[in-house]
């Protein structure tokens, strides 16, 4: 499940008031998270929670629930 | 009895290279009608459904090109042999090793057969030397089926497919026919699904095909092939013979023939998969409405796009996150000048590609600085309005039309013509004579231009109105635009101008 620390942390980087992010949404889902900023989102998320991915770890992801569970996997080792 | 002469109805299968086959041909219709009628047949027998399905489309390629598909069929072989060694259950420096091989192998078939002639003339050309292309057959094609091969091998390597498909479903992705020379370039993941899938078919989906058909038919060999023959490819190929204004014209009649001819060629093929129960990724969502190149490059040629940003550009931004801002524009690069070289092998492709990477880096670069800027000068409620939305996509149209005349041209010499012309011999009075000379070419311009930007929900209308018709009614839609489509075509049908890419 999406924590409001990984949802904050990614509305923060996309300088958005609010939008629901749920396991299943996509990246293209949510404004302003393009190919471009793609980069800058995953960055963001790595500082907020202090972990390094590796980049096929990333691109394994399918959507924002898989990213969440890949910051959970990381903390918790 | 009926006086058929046997051998004439041989040679009809025959390759004839006066008579291809392309999708707009009637004698297609007469066969994909055949095809359709068999596959119905055949519903509850995968095998026999396979069977027709794959021989048809080694057919078409070889009715459209002449020879039959060896390096595409060679290409099968040793990527789904690639393809089992991923899927064996193996550490991932193992994984790593088969996907490098892979990779190497398919790019270095792509480089051999498309790129051998062009990185011998960049040698030459380095040195001063001169240069003559040696005559080596291209496999048509080669570009879209490798991509796909490359898509079934990442998908594995990256656990998006975890199914052992048999090497016939492999196969039938490769060369399946409604996308084996054109694309759209599906992703392995999305197509190879629905291989297994029972055969169904509703009038909703038939409605669905028949509407793609159609309007890709009016796009393609209505309004394409007659403005590139009368005037981009007659003007733009030797510019130096022409007045500013009609390179002004060409150049204008280019961008919406280069969308027509290519989305109308993908609409007609999408359509066809879809009479077959095939669903086919979309490939264009009105690419000129776009605000930014950025977005452009999400609606046209979005398979291709789609393929670039997944299996290269994000992975390459993911390496070089380091770099920050710096990372991201080296990607941007990397990734649009191999998108140029993909279309083709040619310094006028390479510098196609370049241009859009200069556009988005540029673009990326100075987002910061013009959004403090905005807001230091409240400019940030005006670029929220329709009205700038507006500007945005003059503004990025243009950007885009400046790059499309190093794609249009056939050589650098040519580039440098157009822009002379136009500052040279620009003489505003030919306007009216070409008005008056050709105004069939003007009012196909004007008509290409409000397809171009058509709203979006006309279109989706349009679809649903012709999903609700009845069967029948739907039938003779498709046979009156056959008809006016062969009706209107003044001359041989063109094979689409991305065929040579």
């Amino acid at each position: 499940m999406i924590s409001d620390r990984f949802k904050q942390a990614v509305l923060k980087e996309l300088k958005l008031d609010d939008f629901d992010i749920k396991d299943e949404t996509l990246a293209n889902q949510v404004p302003g998270w393009d190919s471009l900023n793609h980069i800058n989102v995953i960055v963001a998320i790595e500082k907020e929670f202090k972990v390094r991915f590796k980049s096929i770890e990333v691109l394994k992801c399918k959507n924002l629930g898989d990213l969440q569970k890949l910051v959970d996997s990381k903390i918790s080792k | 009895m009926f006086g058929i002469d046997i051998a004439k109805v041989f040679e009809l299968f025959k390759y004839d290279r006066h008579d291809k086959l392309f999708f707009g041909s009637s004698f297609f219709f007469f066969l994909f009608l055949g095809l359709i009628l068999f596959l119905f047949l055949s519903k509850n027998d995968k095998r026999l459904r396979w069977a027709l399905l794959i021989n048809f489309s080694f057919f078409f390629y070889y009715k459209a090109i002449g020879y039959l598909p060896f390096v595409l069929l060679g290409s099968a072989i040793i990527n789904y042999l690639f393809g089992k060694q991923l899927l064996k259950d193996t550490s991932s420096k193992v994984k790593q090793f088969w996907l490098a091989g892979g990779v190497l192998f398919n790019i270095g078939a792509l480089g051999y057969y498309k790129y051998s002639n062009f990185f011998m003339q960049v040698a030459a050309d380095l040195q001063h030397q001169p240069f003559e292309a040696s005559a080596l057959l291209i496999p048509m094609g080669i570009s879209y089926f490798t991509f796909k091969a490359l898509s079934y091998l990442f998908d594995i390597y990256y656990g998006s497919i975890e199914e052992h498909y048999t090497f016939s479903d492999f196969l039938l992705y490769l060369v399946f026919f409604p996308a084996v020379m054109l694309g759209p370039i599906d992703k392995a993941r999305d197509f190879l699904p629905q291989v297994n899938k029972d055969y169904s078919m509703n009038k909703s989906q038939v409605g669905r095909g028949i509407f793609l058909i159609s309007i890709g038919l009016i796009k393609k060999y209505v309004f394409a092939d007659y403005l590139y023959t009368n005037l981009v490819a007659r003007v733009l190929d030797s510019p130096e013979r022409f007045t500013g204004v009609e390179i002004v014209l060409a150049v204008y009649a280019a961008a919406i023939q280069l969308y027509l001819d290519f989305s109308g060629y993908t609409d007609i093929g999408i359509g066809i998969a879809c009479l077959m129960g095939f669903e086919l990724t979309e490939n264009f969502n009105f690419p000129y409405k776009a605000k930014s190149v950025a977005e452009f490059w999400r609606r046209w040629h979005k398979s291709l796009s789609g393929w670039l940003q997944e299996y290269l550009f994000t992975p390459l931004q993911m390496s070089m996150r380091n770099l920050k801002l710096f990372g991201n524009i080296i990607a941007i690069f990397i990734t649009f000048v191999l998108c140029g070289i993909w279309h083709g092998a040619s310094y006028n492709f390479l510098i196609w590609g370049a241009l859009h990477a200069f556009f988005m880096a540029f673009s990326l670069g100075i987002k910061k600085p013009k959004e403090a800027l905005y807001k230091a000068v409240k400019f940030d409620r005006v670029v929220k309005t329709k009205l700038w939305g507006v500007v945005q996509v003059i503004f990025t149209f243009h950007l885009i039309l400046l790059a499309w005349v190093f794609f249009e041209t056939p050589n650098l010499e040519a580039v440098e013509k157009v822009y002379t012309q136009i500052r040279d011999f620009f003489k505003p009075g030919v306007f009216a004579q070409f008005v008056s000379v050709y105004p069939i070419l003007i009012f196909l311009m004007i008509a290409g231009y409000i397809l171009c930007f058509t709203p979006r929900f006309i279109y989706d209308k349009l679809e649903s109105i012709m999903q609700k018709l009845p069967l029948v009614v739907q039938a003779e839609i498709l046979a009156v635009v056959i008809w006016l489509v062969t009706q209107f075509r003044f001359a041989d049908m063109l094979p689409p101008q991305y065929f040579n890419y």
